[in-house]
């Protein structure tokens, strides 16, 4: 291994961790949030920090700047042979960042009133029309540059017009960013993100808080008791790819990554995504282990002696009554989760996170191939990460908190964490399984291209770091999506009794898991006899899972942001003295009220 | 053997009961997934509209929007629920044109007041003042905030129309407790609802014509 591997798997290592520890934390918050805005409450959204405005106008500042940077630095690149699509980029980025920051824009004058005459066109039109006209200009724009001739995008070896796409970008970037300082007021401006400075608010609290151990627990492992809990759920993340594999120019032919081949990332790869040679290539998992699913089942396993050792060393009878449940029902769900993956595995042929995503990539994702694994999957990660409904081992209202219950300050903060990265990772491995890992619909190596059997219907080349950012945008993104929609299992299920929760697993998951292996075996090789033909069936319906897939992103997607920008007139009634005066005040939030 | 007295009657007509029915254990329940996705359908539903409401400051005024649902919070410092006009909030003295208290520290919200938190030292005018046995005047006048049960019976008590609780505020929390102790000069200085810090009901100052009572010759006092 290089100095440069060795660097790299670290920094990827502390993003992984920054990643959990950043999202468990958030995702704390959100929990209480999302119960708050299911009961028509506003939920935890007072913690705030001031700061002065200058360093307010900076922070709005700093990210545009950065943005702007790695828009326009390297469209200025020069690229033979390959402008268009990175004209089509900077302008789409372009139309993006404006349609986007009008709609802030409108968002903050209906909040807070116009401030001038520009303020006041924004935010008297309707908010959709923005989203409607930024969708119209992306598709005409992408329409447009498909008709300019490539003399026009290339003069000779310097393509100034993809240089202009890319700062008519970032320009659009730094203007929002520098209205959005203006509009900062002078003196202290209290900082609140949307309530999310609650979860650094929890941590702080639970740093400084009293760390009590009762008086005959046992020491070491009551100490020992929260890192256990933790450490599966950091390390398990590390075989999860966070993109496809990266390819560098190898400059100085060692065939080995070393940093100075780090600045020269390949232009464009081909359709099937290989390194072309001459290049060395980057996995993007913190260890690209080819025994990975075995690993995670092997490391999550290893979570059950962090509960049971802290429901044995606090000496206490509901805590040791916790650690059982834990570890019990953690060895039940197990065995489903294990099996229900099975009929996956036997389709796919590999165990390696990366194939496993690169295989639903050309065929289709895993929710499509096996559903009935998917929900036997996803009942058995609920159950393995004791969320709700299977929370048997906290059950407040039977045993208090179970295995938890004497530990204060950080180290219940500890488990808290521990729970909820094992809850982010299950989303992560949810996404790596079922829905196609880092794939997009319809995003090949070498750019994107909606094809259907041997048909292409449209085509656009896009450039392997643009390819790579989409990629590691999806991931993430869907696993902040996975994480945000797993919540709502826990607002919707009451607890199961733990004779049911038993019941459940032994009895309903293990076999219905078991039948799932049978009917894909059988399954396998009545395709492996059907011949070229089944399979060419088999091919096309994969691409159609894709479409759909794809179709049903995009119109919910516009389905929702036009439900949501609506406005809406509710009607007013000022029949109390209460009502009167609130509406010579103009509302319960006048504009300016003294202290 | 009949039944014994003390025991209650059997009713003569069964009790009109509404019967709920159980769910039924068909394929479709049992199987917890379309019930499940119903149910986050239904949360989803809730959360959507509620975020929408925050979304482009949608959200609705909680005093004079909200009437099918919705977030009903007020976020207290950042928004306010004007009080009714009836609400006792913080006393305050009303004064006469000239600026004083109408107050002639007779002492009945005092003796009224269940919770003694009133206390008043009456004085008399200086000799040559007109109103010089003809009324009284409190030279202190405090009330205690943190005794004051806020039932109102000092202004129902006050012949005068001199003390109101129709500030519309609340006690603000101050931190230490001496703040709670109101004198003369702040009760003073605090406005109606109007913002003035009269009383629409008028006052009749010695030798004015149109007093109702006993007319005195206040040159012989």
């Amino acid at each position: 291994m290089s100095g440069a591997s060795l660097v790299l798997s670290l920094v990827k290592a502390l993003v992984v961790v920054l990643f959990l520890l950043n999202m468990s934390a958030i995702s704390v918050w959100l929990d209480r949030r999302q119960s708050a805005m299911l009961q028509h409450r506003v939920g935890p959204n007072r913690a705030v920090v001031y700061l002065p405005a200058a360093a307010v106008r900076a922070l709005l500042l700093l990210p545009a700047v950065l943005v702007a940077g790695a828009l326009a630095v390297p469209m200025w690149r020069v690229v033979p042979g390959f402008e268009l699509p990175r004209i089509t980029q900077g302008i789409e980025a372009a139309i993006l960042f404006a349609w986007f920051g009008l709609m802030l824009l409108a968002a903050h004058v209906r909040r807070n009133g116009a401030d001038n005459a520009f303020e006041e066109t924004v935010g008297s039109a309707d908010p959709r029309s923005y989203f409607y006209g930024g969708l119209v200009a992306h598709l005409l724009a992408a329409g447009a540059i498909q008709l300019l001739p490539t003399s026009l995008t290339t003069t000779g070896d310097v393509s100034w017009s993809t240089g202009i796409a890319g700062s008519l970008a970032a320009a659009v970037v730094l203007g929002s960013g520098f209205y959005a300082g203006t509009k900062v007021p002078d003196g202290n401006v209290g900082i609140r993100l949307a309530g999310t400075l609650h979860a650094l608010a929890d941590a702080i609290k639970l740093i400084w808080k009293e760390d009590l151990r009762p008086r005959r627990a046992d020491k070491l492992l009551y100490a020992l008791a929260p890192l256990l809990a933790i450490f599966p759920a950091l390390v398990t993340f590390a075989v999860i790819p966070m993109g496809s594999a990266l390819c560098f120019q190898d400059v100085d032919r060692d065939r080995m990554l070393s940093f100075g081949d780090l600045t020269h990332l390949a232009n464009v790869l081909d359709r099937s995504g290989a390194c072309p040679p001459g290049h060395v290539s980057l996995s993007l998992a913190v260890a690209d282990l080819n025994v990975g699913l075995l690993y995670i089942f092997a490391i999550a396993g290893t979570g059950i002696i962090g509960a049971a050792i802290a429901g044995w060393a606090s000496d206490n009878k509901w805590a040791l009554l916790g650690g059982l449940r834990a570890t019990s029902q953690m060895v039940s769900y197990e065995v489903a989760m294990g099996l229900s993956i099975t009929g996956m595995l036997m389709i796919v042929g590999a165990v390696h996170m990366q194939e496993i995503v690169e295989w639903q990539g050309r065929n289709a994702w895993g929710i499509f191939v096996q559903p009935v694994a998917f929900f036997l999957f996803l009942t058995a990660l609920v159950a393995e990460t004791k969320r709700v409904p299977f929370d048997q081992p906290e059950g407040e209202s039977e045993i208090i908190a179970g295995y938890f219950l004497e530990y204060s300050g950080m180290k219940f903060g500890l488990f808290f964490l521990g729970e909820y990265a094992e809850f982010v990772f299950s989303s992560a491995l949810l996404v790596t399984l079922f829905f196609g890992g880092y794939h997009l619909p319809f995003v090949d190596p070498d750019g994107i291209r909606i094809a259907f059997g041997s048909s292409t219907l449209y085509e656009l080349k896009l450039t392997h770091l643009a390819v790579s950012l989409l990629h590691i945008g999806a991931f993430f993104g869907k696993t902040i999506l996975m994480t945000w929609l797993q919540v709502f299992i826990r607002w919707t299920l009451p607890r199961f009794r733990y004779d049911q929760l038993m019941r459940l697993g032994w009895m309903k998951l293990l076999p219905i898991a078991l039948v799932n292996v049978l009917v894909t075996g059988l399954v396998i090789l009545a395709v492996e006899a059907g011949g070229p033909g089944v399979a060419s069936i088999l091919g096309t319906a994969g691409q159609v899972t894709q479409a759909l897939v794809a179709l049903l992103g995009v119109v919910g997607t516009v389905a929702l942001v036009t439900w949501m920008l609506e406005p809406s007139k509710p009607q007013q009634f000022a029949v109390s003295t209460t009502a009167r005066y609130t509406l010579e005040a103009g509302g319960v939030k006048p504009t300016k009220m003294g202290a | 053997m009949t039944q014994a007295a003390w025991t209650k009657p059997a009713p003569r007509t069964p009790i009109a009961t509404k019967v709920i029915a159980r769910p039924q254990r068909t394929p479709h329940v049992q199987s917890y997934v379309p019930e499940w996705l119903k149910g986050t359908a239904l949360t989803m539903k809730h959360f959507f509209t509620n975020t929408k409401e925050r979304m482009l400051g949608q959200k609705r005024d909680p005093v004079l929007e909200n009437f099918d649902g919705g977030i009903t919070t007020i976020e207290y410092p950042e928004e306010r629920r004007p009080y009714p006009d009836r609400y006792r909030g913080l006393h305050r003295l009303t004064t006469r044109d000239d600026g004083s208290p109408r107050c002639v520290a007779c002492l009945c919200c005092s003796t009224a007041c269940p919770a003694q938190c009133i206390h008043i030292e009456p004085a008399e005018y200086p000799d040559g003042d007109e109103r010089r046995g003809y009324e009284r005047y409190p030279s202190v006048f405090v009330i205690d905030e943190l005794r004051c049960v806020f039932c109102g019976f000092c202004v129902e008590a006050c012949p005068c129309d001199a003390i109101r609780m129709d500030t519309g505020m609340h006690p603000a929390a101050y931190d230490s407790r001496d703040q709670f102790i109101y004198d003369q000069p702040i009760l003073l200085s605090m406005v109606g609802r109007d913002g003035g810090r009269k009383t629409e009901n008028p006052r009749h100052e010695p030798g004015d014509p149109t007093h109702p009572g006993v007319t005195r010759e206040h040159e012989s006092h």
